[in-house]
């Protein structure tokens, strides 16, 4: 993407100042967005969304796998980040790999709990399926189709929905004869298979710093000047998940807290969009099939 | 493992002569000066253009025709077994030169020299017939993007099974083992610019699944003509009339 | 079709309009001269005569001529050819365009027009500041970043074309181009810029904001000082009038108001001329829209439906010329 001129940076920071930015919303103004479920039909789980012109796939994936070795009675979840190349030249071969790792673990601290699971976005302990031995990893993937900032946030909705629209085949362990261990059967009729539960799943709430002020759901353009960014995220509790600080340029602490409680504010209102969003999405896949 | 019963169905109901439903739409991203979405049965691939543009590297610039760039990429979702593809592998490399010739033989490059096209393929569900649905995919979007071309690119694979040739593979029907043999065709010419084939094949055999291929090709051409056209009229009527 | 008091409809209901109300536009009984790329084009009575052929046509065997783009045939006496519709900008002499500076190179700026190749400004193309005519000096040519930089943006007029490779150069000899501040730019289709006699327009009170089209698709949204004819001093050269820096909020929600109602129009597919502009404004009053949803599926459904039944009363009976 070029760089704007001094100009237009300026024009552009004045009314972030006056708390009209250049679509005409206010500093805490999220852009509209729309939520498809189910894009990926070999996925256990997907969906689309499109916030202004950034559009991202979040896919989410049920496979069997070991769980962690410390925590043998827990699931995994992991997840990543990739930038397509069909959003511009500049995410042409490894141009968007260092985008996509920052990403890829900013998702990971808000969503992967602490080590022992606890905290985590789903619920781990309900993926075991042998302790010790075998369990569902979810690997949830986002890819990236454009680029018009605000790709964490983005993500974070996508992977809410794509979760809501998980599938997860029944498991039965079979008994073994003897010593033996017993064989796994799947069953992935869709109506004997488990949903994931999304309530503690949180939703990010990035911060951008332009000038002396702080904005929410940030364009491309605007995002190209951020000199800082705290990316938060929040839950249905109100409980902070994860917190990222991005940019080279120093917060002054004093700012922190009062940008921690904005983006508690915000992320509260963007829950409950999302939510209804989702089910939204939800009836319109219903009345279709 | 029967492919084809002796009702001559195959294992998804078609018949051996029959392409999957096919489903193109164009213009679906933005920032793209041309971009489409296309399905090939549960194959989904999407294309976007870049350009024509300056060249981003001076020193390549050519001075009488147009660099074509290609690049080919896997979502790591696209396959039944979720797998993380490194940057830059063998296969990634391979498609993106297959479908850069392919590109390459059709546009105009002359009439644009000293600029540069960047086709970008998705693939993001695999499900057999990738290669042929990014040569379609790139098709449409580089006549979304308004590129010249001397015709449109169609490709389609064949392959033979059971003792009878079958358009349009899928997953399953591909990795059974038998040979695969994918065409991309410029249909009014009727000129062949891909062809590649893995195992074995005798040589009338190999005509009639070639045959077959072209077909596919032509009939694929056709569908998206009727798509390119369709969206042109809605881009004319919307836009109105422009008094000269 | 006017919005009635009451509850906001749901999003998915606003969409769903919004696809009803795009449909509407897209639904025409109107033939249009329609190519896809690879179709003979019907010669016609023209066969005999003999043709030229024109862009986007090629000859393909036999007094047979193709179509290598998507989009509509245009004759004109013996000259066919096919005009895409969607596609990088292709200048004509005398357009007026808005570019941003990519390079600084010798005694040329390169700027990006959104063209298939860069457009050059040449220094001896440009006003240097005191508004004297004289040589260019090496002083001149190492004071180049003085006048223009990186990325700036620039409303320049094509000078002329190379017959060659299609290269373009501009100029800004005239006061009214130069430097753009204190305004934002909105990026569109080139084809929904149409050419009109005045590309530099003040939109009347209230919206009171000037607003630069420029043909290659770049338009610009700033005060109106930059449009008024004689309103610039001889030695400000080439700095555009407006205020940089500080913009009064009045102007400023105005100038938001404006550069909505394009995005509006562009998202649509709808051209982007002056008349439309208003008329989105306008409309975003009357419903009480406030700027920041002028975006959403629920206006833009509204100005769908409005631009519909404006067409079906200039009537269907009109021909149209594409």
């Amino acid at each position: 993407m070029p760089g704007l001129s001094a100009a237009e940076l300026s024009f552009l920071e004045g009314g972030i100042a006056q708390d009209l930015r250049n679509d005409g919303r206010g500093r805490e103004d999220f852009r509209s967005f729309s939520i498809q479920l189910d894009v990926i039909s070999q996925a256990s789980g997907s969906a689309r969304v499109r916030l202004g012109a950034t559009d991202i796939l979040a896919s989410i994936k049920a496979e069997l796998g070991s769980p962690p070795a410390e925590f043998p009675h827990l699931g995994r979840l992991e997840l990543a980040v990739e930038i397509s190349p069909t959003a511009g030249p500049e995410f042409e071969g490894r141009g968007g790999e260092e985008l996509s790792a920052e990403l890829g673990k900013a998702l990971e601290r808000s969503f992967a709990g602490g080590a022992n699971g606890t905290g985590a976005a789903v619920d781990l302990a309900a993926l075991s399926v042998v302790e010790g031995k075998t369990c569902w990893v979810l690997y949830a993937d986002v890819l990236v189709l454009n680029a018009d900032g605000n790709i964490l946030d983005a993500s974070a909705i996508g992977i809410k929905a794509a979760l809501s629209n998980t599938r997860i085949p029944k498991v039965e362990v079979l008994a073994g004869e003897g010593d033996e261990e017993g064989e796994l059967e799947l069953n992935d009729d869709p109506d004997e298979c488990a949903r994931v539960s999304t309530a503690a799943v949180p939703l990010i709430v990035t911060l951008t710093k332009v000038g002396r002020h702080y904005i929410a759901d940030a364009t491309g353009d605007e995002e190209a000047q951020m000199s800082s960014a705290l990316s938060v995220a929040v839950n249905e509790k109100g409980q902070l998940c994860g917190v990222t600080k991005r940019g080279s340029a120093g917060i002054d602490p004093s700012v922190i807290s009062d940008m921690l409680s904005v983006a508690r504010r915000i992320g509260k209102r963007l829950l409950a969009k999302v939510d209804a969003e989702i089910s939204l999405a939800e009836s319109r896949l219903e009345s279709e099939t | 493992m029967e492919y084809v019963s002796p009702e001559g169905l195959r294992l998804d109901g078609r018949r051996p002569k029959e392409v999957r439903q096919l489903k193109c739409e164009l213009a679906v991203l933005h920032r793209a000066d041309g971009s489409a979405y296309l399905e090939m049965g549960n194959t989904k691939v999407l294309a976007t253009v870049y350009g024509p543009h300056e060249v981003s590297q001076r020193s390549q610039s050519l001075h009488d025709r147009a660099l074509v760039h290609c690049e080919y990429s896997m979502a790591t979702f696209s396959t039944g077994e979720r797998r993380r593809r490194p940057k830059g592998d063998r296969r990634s490399v391979e498609l993106s030169l297959v479908i850069r010739q392919s590109m390459e033989a059709a546009i105009l490059t002359h009439l644009l020299p000293r600029t540069q096209i960047d086709i970008y393929v998705q693939v993001l569900q695999a499900d057999g017939g990738t290669r042929a649905a990014c040569i379609n995919a790139a098709t449409l979007a580089l006549a979304d993007a308004g590129v010249p071309m001397r015709d449109l690119v169609a490709s389609c694979a064949a392959g033979y099974l059971n003792g009878t040739p079958l358009l349009d593979l899928n997953y399953v029907e591909d990795s059974a083992g038998g040979p695969d043999l994918t065409v991309a065709l410029l249909p009014k010419a009727e000129k062949v610019t891909l062809l590649q084939m893995d195992s074995k094949l005798p040589l009338d055999t190999f005509e009639a699944v070639l045959g077959l291929a072209m077909d596919g090709c032509k009939a694929i051409a056709a569908h998206m003509r009727q798509a390119l056209l369709e969206h042109t009229r809605k881009q004319a009527v919307v836009r109105g009339p422009v008094r000269l | 079709m006017l919005q009635p008091e009451g509850p906001a409809p749901s999003l998915d209901e606003a969409a769903a309009k919004l696809a009803e109300a795009q449909a509407i536009l897209q639904s025409s009984t109107a033939s249009l001269p329609l190519v896809c790329l690879g179709d003979a084009i019907d010669l016609g009575a023209d066969a005999e005569g003999g043709v030229m052929k024109g862009h986007g046509t090629m000859m393909a065997g036999e007094a047979q001529l193709q179509a290598t783009v998507c989009g509509l045939v245009e004759r004109v006496n013996k000259l066919v050819s096919v005009r895409a519709l969607k596609g990088r900008y292709t200048a004509q002499v005398g357009d007026v365009v808005v570019g941003r500076v990519t390079e600084v190179a010798q005694k040329r700026w390169k700027m990006d027009v959104n063209g298939k190749q860069d457009a050059a400004l040449l220094l001896a193309s440009v006003n240097l500041p005191g508004g004297v005519q004289r040589r260019r000096t090496n002083v001149d040519e190492l004071n180049m970043r003085e006048l223009y930089q990186e990325n700036d943006l620039i409303s320049a007029e094509v000078q002329q074309i190379n017959q060659g490779d299609g290269a373009v150069a501009l100029h800004t000899r005239s006061a009214k181009y130069g430097k753009l501040q204190g305004g934002q730019l909105v990026t569109v289709a080139p084809y929904l810029i149409k050419r009109l006699k005045q590309h530099f327009v003040a939109l009347a009170a209230p919206l009171d904001v000037g607003i630069i089209l420029g043909c290659n698709g770049y338009v610009w949204i700033g005060s109106k000082d930059l449009v008024d004819a004689g309103g610039r001093d001889e030695d400000e050269g080439m700095e555009a009038a407006g205020p940089s820096g500080q913009v009064d909020l009045q102007l400023r929600e105005r100038m938001c108001r404006v550069a909505n109602a394009v995005r509006a129009l562009a998202a649509l597919g709808l051209p982007v001329h002056p008349p439309a502009i208003v008329e989105v404004c306008n409309l975003s009053g009357l419903l009480r829209v406030e700027i920041k949803d002028m975006l959403g599926p629920e206006f833009l459904a509204q100005v769908a439906y409005r631009e519909a039944d404006r067409r079906q009363a200039e009537g269907d009976a009109q021909p149209m010329d594409h």
